[in-house]
């Protein structure tokens, strides 16, 4: 069977200085789950969705995505660093959209969602560009192709952003709080694309604070405080009755 | 029903309506008194320099479009450009190397950029003139055979060579630290951006990072070459005949040392203010808010409000 979009970690620890950020975490998202991980800031999350891209590392414990284990290959006694090629490679199968957007703001929309199939893949630039409508008009901003990201509301950076990881064809994508950076009134256009994404069968791991789309859209939901896992398990029966008494206080906070 | 509103001002004698009156700005008796010092001072120096028969403005006027000064102007002018382009093309190598994660890569450019910034421009240039006392004889080839040619360093590193190599590796330090600079200035998330992409590092450094660098790093580079054009007179201790070397072969045989000297410095200071246009204009360009939206960008009109409110 193939582990296309899945995403395995046992054990995973990872520390800046002396500060566990992350303690033992366990993950098991099958291919086209939609998991939201929730919890306070400063409680390990983004670290976590960072780290199943590569923009961190992990210092101990089994990562495998896409069935395969990332960023390093492992030998009898220890995990090996993979090369800069292969890890590009494997970074090219998982889509992230950042808080920020992050858009290169030295090219319009449209190039930037050709920068990954052109820059990265050396896909042809006119297919590429046909491609990039498609996916600009599919995230609603067909006409909207040759604006700067300067020129561009929030959310609409965001929908770009969105469509430059699709550019990839990724198996997963993951969302960094995409929509934390946003008026709340562009809110829903962003939370509207993600929908649209999956139900299309994407795995998605969103970090996020809208509880709304994790009762809605969201399969799992993860519940993480100060590095571990409090809770996990059906979205709505947590976010209905939450067991431990941490995640209990949370909710009430934010509901 | 029309309203109207009691503006509260007193009623005009001339008609003016309070509310269409001109605002002034307040003038601080400082002001005045700073115009009256500041104007007859200049005048003073005016009519000083004017008069002052040792200026030999005649002498001036003879020499300032003189064959021999012209050809030294020439040679600053070239030296100036190519050291100015060969320093970048080196600087910018050298940035790249000093922001590597491999560390002896990083630390031979720290080292490079270490001693260069850190001995004076003339002690380098003469060390350079002088290079043939350490190493009298260039070996080109492989090291330990006797596979090679040997070439007479005198005779490779003549004068305006000596000038070149000095100027460019000097230069190059600086430049180095300027580009580095413009790195540092691109955001991390765009880092991260590009390495979910899987940019590789490459295309990373041309596509992503040196592009929005170079907002930062141009106007740097225009205040450089305005730098290195006055810095090239340093060249004369070498023989070089550039334009302050002309001028003092001139004033060696004439003893007008004052007339020349001033000679040179109105070509220093006319190439300067030359300079200077398109330098403030690139500062302008690249000191707005936007100056990360291309220039071509700007072309699209804005809408209401946003454009009204400009």
């Amino acid at each position: 069977m193939s582990n296309d979009g899945t995403i395995l970690a046992r054990r995973i620890r990872k520390s800046f200085g002396h500060k566990t950020v992350l303690h033992d975490i366990d993950l098991d998202i099958a291919s086209g789950e939609i998991c939201c991980i929730i919890g306070p800031s400063g409680s390990g999350k983004s670290t976590l969705l960072r780290c199943i891209n590569g923009l961190e590392t992990v210092d101990s414990g089994i990562l495998k995505v896409n069935g395969d284990d990332f960023g390093y290959y492992e030998t009898d006694n220890a995990y090996h660093a993979l090369p800069p090629k292969k890890l590009a490679q494997q970074r090219t199968r998982v889509g992230m959209v950042f808080q920020q957007f992050n858009l290169f703001p030295n090219m319009t929309a449209r190039e930037n969602v050709m920068s990954g199939p052109v820059l990265v893949k050396g896909a042809d630039k006119k297919e590429s560009s046909k491609r990039a409508q498609e996916l600009l008009t599919s995230v609603g901003l067909g006409a909207f192709g040759d604006r700067y990201p300067a020129e561009l509301s929030g959310g609409q950076q965001q929908r770009v952003a969105i469509a430059r990881s699709l550019a990839m064809d990724p198996e997963i994508i993951l969302f960094d709080e995409p929509t934390s950076a946003l008026d709340p009134e562009k809110v829903g256009e962003v939370l509207g694309v993600m929908q649209d994404l999956a139900k299309k069968g994407m795995t998605m791991v969103v970090v996020t604070h809208e509880m709304g789309f994790a009762r809605e859209v969201s399969d799992s939901l993860i519940f993480m405080d100060e590095g571990y896992v409090v809770e996990r398990g059906d979205a709505r029966e947590i976010l209905k009755n939450p067991k431990e008494a941490r995640t209990q206080a949370f909710l009430k906070q934010v509901l | 029903m029309v309203q109207t509103i009691s503006n509260g001002s007193k009623p005009t004698m001339n008609g003016i309506d309070p509310a269409l009156k001109p605002r002034l700005r307040r003038r601080s008796t400082f002001e005045y008194v700073a115009w009256v010092v500041s104007i007859l001072f200049g005048a003073g120096i005016l009519f000083s320099v004017s008069t002052n028969p040792n200026f030999k403005w005649d002498v001036v006027a003879k020499y300032f479009t003189h064959e021999s000064i012209l050809r030294g102007l020439m040679l600053t002018i070239f030296l100036t450009v190519a050291s100015m382009v060969l320093g970048t093309l080196l600087g910018l190598v050298i940035a790249i190397m000093r922001s590597s994660s491999i560390k002896p890569i990083a630390a031979t450019a720290g080292a490079f950029i270490t001693l260069f910034r850190g001995t004076p421009v003339l002690v380098q240039l003469i060390f350079w003139f002088n290079i043939s006392a350490l190493y009298p004889n260039l070996t080109i080839g492989i090291p330990f055979t006797d596979i090679g040619t040997a070439i007479d360093t005198n005779a490779l590193m003549g004068p305006i060579t000596a000038a070149l190599v000095g100027l460019t590796l000097n230069e190059a330090a600086y430049m180095a630290e300027i580009i580095r600079g413009g790195f540092s200035s691109v955001g991390k998330g765009q880092i991260e951006a590009a390495d979910s992409l899987g940019m590789s590092a490459a295309t990373k450094m041309r596509k992503i990072i040196i592009p929005q660098a170079m907002p930062s790093i141009i106007p740097a580079t225009g205040n450089q070459v305005i730098g290195m054009f006055k810095e090239t007179s340093l060249v004369s201790v070498l023989g070089v005949a550039e334009l302050l070397q002309s001028a003092q072969l001139i004033y060696a045989r004439t003893y007008e040392t004052i007339p020349l000297l001033i000679v040179a410095s109105l070509w220093y200071l006319v190439m300067t203010l030359v300079l200077s246009y398109p330098q403030s204009k690139l500062e302008q360009k690249y000191s707005h808010t936007s100056a990360r939206v291309p220039r071509k960008s700007r072309k699209v009109v804005l809408t209401a409000p946003e454009g009204i409110a400009r």
